[in-house]
């Protein structure tokens, strides 16, 4: 199967300043892949590359095995601009309409059931819009052909956490139908429920590419046990993966480090009557990460 | 697209139709005193535009015939310039103002051809001024008709044919400019600057030798020449107006299709 994203040292330069340096990256067919860095980092930049909104400096980009200057390739594409603008007198409605009509046609009943879903009116003139209500139709648009390829340029800003919801099960529904999707934001807690891997850019450079699932079980999580009378630290003591271990009394206090399974096993042997597990924070580990490949490659070239 | 361009602009279309409606009935109504009070009239007329004034508003001469009378009060100066402003106006929507505004990242990325997406918003442009031409032609008729003015259809129909070829080329100007820079104002001032010196050139200009050459580069050159409202259509220079536009449209298209939108 072609890759829907093949990035060759892909380089953008806005006259001197530097949008994007050297990407090189395959984002394969049925997957979610979540673009993160902070403001500047050159998420929009790449993304502006990848639907021909501006042209590469240098290297290579091919969307769904196609050059993104070809009409024919950009049909397939749904895109959520980052910074959505909309305006005029024309209501919504008419506009989704008349953007359907342009990707060869899109039922009107497909329009209504995503305005149902995100809580849109579509008569409201589009300058009257607020922006939640905005990214709203700008989601619309984007998923209403049902394309092969979404590209999302920070979806979630603006929306309220209902909305944010009913944005995520739609992202499900297109993963379930093996549809691709990229979206970018500058906080890993958006993307990574989604997210079947994450590509950390920073400065223009694509530092890291992560396996969600991967970096799920490098994750250390706090977990706190209470049982009904008091236990044997021995019980507890050894177990692999568990780390910061204290017990007192009837409580047991740890850090584990991956599967919880060990741990879970040596528990059941007492009865337990109160368990809280932190979630792991997987943003403060894919941030030391890839600091510490930062900072070893810095050792190297100063080697 | 084209229906949509037209569909967007059919507010303005309105606008200006009416405005410049009101225009041509209010100015050419006058001419029945005009006729009945000549001496008055003219009299007024040169005292308060003396010497290259005068020449600037094309000299008033044979004020008190129908075709003098309209040619320098109605087709001379105030009707293509209220054409080039709207012209201007509605070029600037099809590239420029969408892309400062930030409408256009999405259009772009529509399965449209860019070069395309020009075409078809300039010919959004042609019917527009078009359809403002028709309407005003049917009432400069009409009012000609109800004061009396005694200038047959077909030379009025010939100057008016001219506004909408001047207008559209400066259009094409704000369009060519827009597409390749994306920025509204230096497409107006462009536009501005060019149909300023332009018309100079081929009024107060007209008697300095050393800038006479320049009327070649001037729109209005091949506009007011050939006397239309006397002459009728003057073929040969309403065909360089409009192969002047078809190149800069040219330019438009290849120049959008060329460049990063948005920065
Ligand atoms: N139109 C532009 N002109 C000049 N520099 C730009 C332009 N757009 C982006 N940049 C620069 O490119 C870098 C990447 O920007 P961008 O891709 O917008 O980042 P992000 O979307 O990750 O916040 C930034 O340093 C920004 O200043
Ligand atoms: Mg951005």
């Amino acid at each position: 199967m072609t890759a829907v994203v093949q990035a060759e040292g892909l380089t953008k330069y806005y006259g001197r300043r530097r949008g994007l340096e050297d990407l090189t990256l395959d984002i394969q067919p049925g997957e979610i892949f979540g673009y993160l860095g902070p403001n500047g980092a050159g998420k929009t930049t790449t993304i502006r590359l990848l639907l021909d909104v501006i042209r590469p400096t240098r290297g290579l980009v091919r969307v769904l095995g196609g050059d993104p200057r070809d009409p024919a390739i950009r049909s397939r594409i749904g895109y959520l601009p980052g910074e959505l603008a909309l305006e005029g007198r024309e209501r919504a409605g008419e506009y989704l309409r008349f953007l359907g009509r342009i990707r060869g046609g899109v039922a009107a009943s497909r329009i209504d059931e995503l305005a149902e879903r995100f809580e849109a009116d579509l008569s409201v003139q589009m300058r009257k819009l607020s922006k939640g209500n905005k990214q709203k139709i700008g989601l619309i648009q984007a998923f209403m052909h049902e394309p092969e390829f979404l590209i999302l340029d920070e979806p979630t800003g603006g929306l309220d956490p209902l909305v944010q919801q009913e944005f995520l099960a739609l992202l499900r529904e297109v993963r379930k139908s093996g549809r691709t999707v990229l979206m970018s934001s500058h906080v890993l807690a958006e993307v990574e429920s989604v997210s079947d891997r994450v590509g950390i850019v920073r400065d223009g450079r694509l530092v890291a590419v992560e396996d969600v699932a991967a970096l799920r079980e490098k994750a250390v999580r706090r977990i706190e046990l209470h049982f009904d009378a008091p236990v044997p630290a021995a019980d507890f003591q050894g177990l692999p993966g568990v780390r910061d271990l204290r017990v007192e009394g009837a409580g047991v206090r740890c850090t584990i480090d991956g599967r919880p399974d060990a741990l879970v096993k040596a528990a059941a042997r007492h009865t337990v009557v109160h368990l809280v597990s932190a979630e792991p924070d997987l943003e403060e580990i894919f941030l030391t990460y890839y600091s510490e490949e930062e900072g070893h490659r810095d050792r190297q070239e100063s080697a | 697209m084209i229906a949509k361009s037209l569909r967007d602009n059919r507010r303005a279309l309105a606008w200006w139709s009416a405005g410049i409606c009101a225009f041509l009935a209010v100015y050419m109504s006058v001419y029945g005193s005009v006729r009945e009070n000549p001496e008055t009239y003219s009299g007024i007329a040169m005292d308060k535009f003396p010497g290259p004034l005068k020449d600037l508003m094309g000299g008033f001469q044979d004020f008190q015939t129908g075709a003098g009378y309209l040619q320098s009060v109605v087709y001379q100066l105030f009707v293509p310039m209220l054409f080039i402003v709207c012209a201007t106006l509605l070029a600037n929507r099809i590239i420029a103002q969408p892309e400062e505004s930030g409408t256009l990242e999405l259009v772009v990325t529509l399965p449209v051809d860019r070069r395309r997406l020009v075409v078809e918003r300039w010919a959004a442009l042609v019917l527009s001024l078009l359809a403002v031409a028709c309407v005003t032609l049917a009432v400069a008729w009409a009012v000609s008709v109800a004061v009396d003015m005694g200038v047959a259809f077909d030379r009025i129909a010939a100057a008016h044919t001219g506004v909408f070829l001047v207008a559209l080329l400066f259009g094409t100007v704000a369009l060519t400019v827009g597409a390749a820079t994306g920025r509204k104002m230096l497409a107006s001032a462009v536009v501005g600057v060019w149909v300023v010196t332009g018309y100079l050139v081929v009024t107060i200009g007209r008697s300095v030798d050393a800038i006479a050459w320049l009327k070649w580069l001037s729109p209005f050159h091949y506009y007011a020449e050939g006397r239309p409202l006397y002459d009728g259509l003057p073929v040969g220079d309403y065909l360089v107006l409009l192969a002047a536009t078809a190149v800069l449209a040219l330019t438009a298209v290849l120049a959008f299709d060329r460049r990063d939108v948005g920065v």
